[in-house]
């Protein structure tokens, strides 16, 4: 029996050796514990463990700051759609209410969901971004850029953004409204006329050289073998000819489709760039001073 | 009291017994021997030289890939610069769209692929080297049009 005690003594001991009472500071896990381990984290940018840590720590002790943190841990770690639900929920009556709006709108933003940014900026609560660096009002018109919708007028849309950057704007506008598209139709109807005209339309100078020589050698083929009496050759190479010619006026109207996706990859990249460089999405919150 | 210590070796072991068995290690299968070849795949061991025969149509043009394959692409070697390959972009094409658009499609490819010019700053590539330009970008169609511009290396084709 004394054996017996003396076992459990010795396996409680190991086992519930760190746990003291968890409110005191001295135990590993107090609430300040936590808070000051998920802080080192967060300042490591070790941003998906900070925000494990400060879930835990709001379990113990509820915090606005913390619940601000966690979302901003979120959007470092570009997981805009946790982050703007979490931005989401910081309650009115919060000091963190502002800033959090603000970052909430931005998250659906980023998180490419702009459909819903525009209905929450449009009939949300009006917000004083004035401070924050690459306002929500600017994002707001930013996003007809990058959607297919109507664009709203010139004025109406410079209106929001600041001088130094009207220019730009207004060529990115320009860009939208009269984007410098290929037509499939014209690209065709000029391969139709001149085999490889088509390709040159879109740009692809070398394939559209290429297209006219192979459409024009097989074609001197064939006459040449129907002229020497070869008519098999010259039904072959006719065949080719008809191939090449076809496949080329196919060829540039698909061309000239491919011309335009690329386009608009290169503007869609500019404006991602351009976002990115006149920091509209910089985190002005330092919390590890 | 040695009855005691009976009994308690009996608990014990029965507690250790049924702790080993509760947390046994179950996924070998992620430490067992890895089947893994270092050897490069060769494409023609990959080409499907099987006939469709649920249609005419496809049984003629699956034939002629098939004899182009075994009498001149195997025996010439991998030297198509695309992937796919232009009998494999012409099946696809036919498989995707019709007969007609398949050949045209097929043409302009081969067109495309006697420019030796304009490749490389015009194509993505996959790992291998080839260029990659798949049938989707030419059915004319452009939801299919996923663009991919030349600097990226596309590993999931």
């Amino acid at each position: 029996m004394k054996n017996f005690f003396f076992t459990i003594l010795i396996f409680n001991s190991i086992l519930f050796s760190q746990e003291k009472n968890h409110l005191t500071n001295d135990s590993l896990f107090s609430p300040y514990n936590i808070k000051r381990f998920a802080d080192f984290l967060y300042c490591q940018k070790d941003y998906l463990r900070a925000a494990d840590e400060y879930v835990r720590y709001l379990g113990l002790i509820p915090n606005d700051t913390i619940e601000f943190k966690i979302a901003l841990s979120y959007s470092l770690m570009n997981n805009y759609d946790e982050a703007a639900k979490r931005f989401n929920s910081i309650k009115e009556s919060s000091s963190f209410y502002q800033p959090a709006q603000i970052q909430f709108l931005k998250s659906l933003f980023q998180s490419g969901n702009y459909v819903q940014f525009r209905n929450k900026y449009s009939h949300g609560t009006p917000l004083n971004d004035s401070n924050d660096c690459g306002g929500v009002a600017s994002l707001y018109m930013f996003s007809f850029l990058l959607t297919d919708e109507p664009l709203p007028n010139e004025d109406e849309f410079l209106m929001k953004f600041p001088a130094l950057e009207k220019i730009q704007m207004k060529s990115f506008y320009d860009w939208k409204k009269n984007p410098p598209e290929k037509s499939s139709i014209i690209a065709a109807i000029f391969s139709t006329i001149i085999p490889g005209m088509g390709k040159i339309y879109t740009h692809d100078y070398s394939d559209g050289i290429f297209a006219f020589i192979s459409t024009l050698g097989a074609g001197y083929l064939a006459y040449d073998n129907f002229k020497a009496g070869h008519n098999f050759r010259g039904w072959i190479f006719t065949g080719l000819t008809a191939g090449f010619y076809g496949g080329n006026i196919y060829g540039s109207a698909a061309a000239a489709q491919i011309y335009n996706a690329h386009i608009r990859f290169d503007f869609i990249n500019d404006l991602e760039t351009y976002l990115e460089d006149n920091n509209y999405f910089l985190k002005i919150f330092n919390f590890c001073k | 009291m040695k009855n005691n210590q009976f009994i308690f070796t009996i608990i014990l072991s029965f507690a250790l017994f049924i702790s080993f068995n509760s947390f046994a290690q179950t996924d070998w299968v992620k430490w067992g021997k890895a089947d893994f070849s270092y050897q490069i795949k060769n494409p023609v061991e990959q080409r499907n030289y099987s006939f469709d025969l649920s249609n005419p149509e496809r049984l003629v043009l699956k034939s002629l890939a098939n004899a182009y394959w075994f009498f001149i692409s195997d025996v010439d070697g991998d030297n198509c610069a695309f992937n796919p390959t232009c009998s494999n972009f012409f099946i696809q094409s036919v498989e995707k769209t019709n007969i007609v658009q398949g050949f045209l499609m097929f043409f302009d490819r081969f067109t495309r692929d006697m420019d030796i010019f304009g490749k490389l700053n015009h194509y993505p590539r996959v790992p291998d080297g080839h260029f990659y330009d798949p049938p989707s970008l030419y059915l004319l169609d452009i939801h299919f049009i996923n663009y991919i511009p030349p600097s990226v290396i596309v590993k999931n084709e």
